[in-house]
């Protein structure tokens, strides 16, 4: 933006939100140059921190009267770079906005505010028989308003579906700046479903400021079991026929060697370090279900030739898989000092030829790829890591995840189940999609941000994606 | 039974083209002649929205029903829109597979129908709608524009989400061509516990109850005023009728049968059970059907208008009460767990329907945090955009904004859906 203009911006915020709730000193600026996604860094002019709808809704207006950027930010934990502020303009965080606003048991909703971390609300729902069904790895840190942003999904989507299955309506603040409300917390509201698409719209279309979600029952059980494998193979097989049999485990995760040694030295859990690889399994529902389809999974394991499946003996045991599987990604740091991870999605049952194509093109461009992902959902997280410090590795970890993502591509998938086209896979748009699909897209876009004001250059790479070039892979490994 | 078309539609022609780029011609046809277009499936829901005014061309989906790819072990499956939904269900029935949503008169309408009219019923309670199974879609844009979005796997974030958008969309975005299904196993097992209530207080305290029943219905149905069966466990008289549908492996059927008459004992509540499939299937198409404008057994006569509300499940009761009121002799089947009621008046309500609707119903259902809409009508005389559709929704200007990004020559389905004149 134009440098004179900027004081005069940052006091009309001031006045808008108040002194406290804006952030315009460089050093402050740093933390919001990238999210997860640390390859591009681009630092906004200014942050805001709205506490409500009006708050904004004032900020939107004076980004148009300002003529800058605006983008919506929840806890930053996007993969993509959803929240990278190209261009520049205001990051409109929404952390403040936190409020459980409403907890209707009887109608089976909650109307949340964006900023409300995702774990928050299964916390106020404990004892109530109640829970909010997505739950994404990052689930401890990220909000509900970037789930929605995303559309996220998590481990147990398998069977309760992603985001966009659980969000009954929301308020926005559209790029003019008004407030509308769309949906609610009834179903079927007369008229086209608007809600169905801001869900996934990575911050492009509006910003959400209330989102009624649905509530799921708690299921009355869980059978947890871990599938010891002495090869990849038999383990994505048994993927492909657990699904083929028509068993929809609430969630099943594979793990391969390479990450298992990291989350043993992290959580000491036990795994037989051995073993090629792990499928975590659990099932969900009516005891009286239970035990059926967990024999059924578990002879479908013996007959892939696994070499052992074990059932988490308490809940306790069961809590401490979870963990291991959720924070998996934080492991990777005892891998190697960086790494960085794809989203690509498979049909289940090219799984198997999938996992050996990753192997082999790691080992065809030099670099060392480990797995852990939602299986069930042929969703694939290959981890390829590196040191950044290393040029030349960095041109093969950039090449090996390319292949990758044009693998799945060829087998009939996506680049992305969850994490988001954001800046890091505008390019792919292009091979998913024609021209004509994009112009569609784009007209959408349109409807709801005519000038590219909210979330510009992000998703569609028809939107003016200026030199976003990929120079470097991935991000530093938590420590 | 479909409606004659001719007698709904203003067409001067049909076309039945057998590819898309084939469709896409003549739409592109179409906005160049700025003629209305008409996208024709099974024909099943002519009568929902207000009534067609433009002259303009049928374009029939009937000769587009392939199934394109079905792999079976991947649980999806690829079809063209203009396949019936009998013809889909039988060929996933074979692979012990279904579409988990209860679509009205199968054998006559098509998938992409049912998906632009986002048909459904009492399964969607644990089911959800046809949004949720949606995972790609192929169609034409009112500029003869082909495209897609979404694709044939089960997750999948790319690209903003057509696939949600043109449920319920009544073709007035687009002409669906084509789209890709998530499905899942068929439940081996189904059966219905029911009971008599003697007032709609009774029936709301018990459906209080089953929020945290133990048990994980597939269908919670309530009933009132004529019933629409002439036997079995539909045939009741009683003020007020709850059946809840299970349906899953028979020890989880058989679990949660016994649970619910052990619960309901403790209520004072006497619930009957049945696991005979032909009784049970009966039931679940009978309640399917309920919405259809001349499904038989529902009072025995064809209805006069049907009304479908849309509100917290916790208010159809109030919602119930409020439309006696003005039909005493209507016939309601709610989805009750999911909020939404269905009204079938064969009698003119007091004070007439329009009024009925306008001044009465429609606000009851905006106090019950809720729509009210028209569905069917016999006579479409006095039939006005509120009538049909209720007051404008809050975001109706994004609507239409989204409409003339579509179908900028406003030529798809003119004049019937939400948009007002668009």
């Amino acid at each position: 933006m134009i440098a004179q203009r900027l004081p005069s911006l940052i006091e009309d915020l001031r006045r808008a939100v108040g002194s406290d709730g804006v952030l315009a000193n460089r050093a402050d600026l740093l933390v919001y140059e990238c999210d997860g996604f640390v390859i591009e860094k681009s630092s906004p002019d200014v942050v805001v921190f709205p506490r409500s709808t009006a708050d904004v809704a004032a900020v939107v207006r004076l980004a148009n009267e300002y003529d800058v950027p605006c983008l919506p930010r929840g806890a930053g934990t996007s993969l993509a770079g959803g929240c990278l502020p190209v261009g520049g303009g205001i990051v409109v965080a929404l952390t403040r906005m936190k409020r459980i606003l409403e907890i209707d048991l009887r109608n089976r909703y909650a109307l949340v505010e964006p900023g409300v971390v995702n774990v928050w609300l299964t916390q106020a729902l404990k004892g109530t028989g109640f829970h909010y069904a997505p739950d994404p790895s990052s689930q401890g840190a990220c909000t509900i308003g970037g789930n929605l942003a995303t559309n996220s999904g998590g481990p147990h989507t398998l069977k309760y579906g992603v985001t966009v299955n659980h969000v009954l309506g929301l308020e926005a603040v559209l790029a003019d700046g008004s407030i509308v409300e769309i949906g609610g917390p009834a179903e079927d509201a007369p008229g086209l479903d608007l809600t169905g698409v801001l869900v996934g719209s990575e911050g492009t279309l509006a910003i959400a400021t209330k989102i009624w979600v649905r509530l799921t029952r708690d299921p009355q059980g869980y059978r947890t079991m871990l599938g010891v494998f002495e090869s990849v193979d038999d383990a994505t097989t048994s993927i492909s026929e657990i699904i083929a049999a028509g068993i929809v485990p609430a969630a099943l995760e594979m793990m391969d060697q390479g990450i298992l040694v990291a989350l043993e030295e992290a959580f000491q859990f036990g795994f037989p370090l051995d073993a090629q690889a792990i499928l975590l399994i659990e099932v969900d529902g009516l005891e009286a279900g239970l035990d059926e389809q967990r024999d059924r999974i578990a002879e479908i394991c013996q007959r892939c030739h696994a070499r052992e499946v074990r059932q988490a003996v308490d809940a306790a045991e069961r809590q401490k898989l979870w963990k291991c599987r959720k924070q998996a990604f934080g492991a990777v740091g005892r891998l190697s000092p960086s790494y960085c991870t794809q989203d690509g999605v498979v049909p289940r049952t090219k799984l198997p030829h999938m996992l050996r194509r990753i192997y082999e093109i790691g080992g065809k461009h030099g670099v060392r790829i480990v797995n852990v992902f939602h299986a069930g959902d042929g969703n694939l997280h290959p981890i390829v890591l590196f040191d950044e410090r290393n040029p030349d590795e960095i041109r093969r970890v950039l090449a090996a995840s390319g292949e990758i993502l044009d693998e799945c591509i060829a087998c009939g998938g996506s680049v992305t189940g969850e994490h988001g086209i954001g800046v890091e896979k505008l390019e792919f748009m292009r091979k998913l999609f024609t021209p004509d699909d994009l112009a569609v897209m784009e007209r959408l876009r349109h409807a709801f941000n005519p000038v590219g004001r909210l979330s510009p250059h992000k998703m569609l790479p028809t939107a003016g994606a200026c030199g976003i070039e990929q120079r470097a892979p991935g991000r530093r490994a938590a420590l | 039974m479909p409606t004659d078309v001719a007698h709904t539609l203003p067409l001067d022609d049909t076309l039945t083209p057998v590819a898309e780029d084939e469709l896409a011609r003549v739409v592109r046809e179409c906005a160049r002649d700025r003629r209305a277009v008409y996208p024709l499936g099974g024909q099943t829901s002519l009568d929902v929205g207000l009534p067609a005014r433009r002259r303009g061309l049928g374009l029939s989906l009937a000769g587009m029903n392939n199934i394109v790819d079905y792999p079976a072990r991947d649980m999806t499956i690829t079809v063209e829109a203009g396949l019936r939904v009998a013809d889909l269900a039988d060929k996933l029935a074979a692979e012990n597979q279904w579409l988990p949503i209860d679509i009205p008169e199968a054998s006559q309408a098509t998938i992409g129908g049912a998906i632009a009219s986002n048909a459904s019923g009492p399964r969607r309670y644990a089911h959800g709608t046809i949004r949720d199974y949606v995972i790609g879609i192929r169609a034409v844009d009112g500029r003869g524009t082909a495209f897609q979005a979404g694709g044939r796997v089960v997750k999948n974030v790319a690209g903003y989400d057509f696939c949600k958008l043109l449920c319920g969309s009544f073709g007035t975005l687009a002409v669906i061509t084509q789209v890709t299904l998530k499905i899942k196993p068929r439940p081996p097992a189904s059966a219905w516990a029911w009971c008599e209530l003697p007032s709609l207080e009774a029936a709301d305290k018990l459906l209080a109850t089953l929020t945290t029943s133990a048990t994980t219905p597939t269908a919670i149905e309530l009933l009132t005023g004529p019933p629409p069966d002439e036997e079995g466990p539909l045939a009741s008289v009683a003020p007020a009728r709850l059946l809840i549908g299970y349906e899953g492996t028979a020890a989880e059927v058989a679990w949660q049968l016994e649970q619910i008459q052990m619960a309901g004992r403790a209520e004072g509540v006497n619930y009957q059970s049945t696991g005979e499939t032909a009784t049970v299937q009966r039931v679940w198409s009978r309640l399917t059907e309920f919405s259809v404008p001349d499904a038989e057994g529902v009072a025995q006569t064809s209805a006069l208008a049907i009304i479908k509300a849309s509100v917290l499940s916790s208010m159809i009761t109030n919602l119930i009460r409020s439309i006696q009121e003005l039909a005493p002799t209507a016939a309601i089947l709610a989805h009750a767990g999911s909020g939404i009621v269905t009204v079938r008046l064969s009698e003119t309500p007091l004070g007439g329907l329009a009024a009925a609707i306008v001044r009465h119903w429609q606000p009851a259902a905006r106090a019950a945090r809720g729509n009210l809409v028209l569905l069917a009508a016999r006579d479409t005389g006095e039939l006005t955009r509120q009538v049909v559709w209720g007051m404008p929704q809050d975001d109706a200007r994004l609507q239409l904004a989204v409409k003339q990004q579509f179908d900028p020559h406003g030529i798809l389905n003119p004049g019937r859906f939400v948009y007002g004149s668009a």
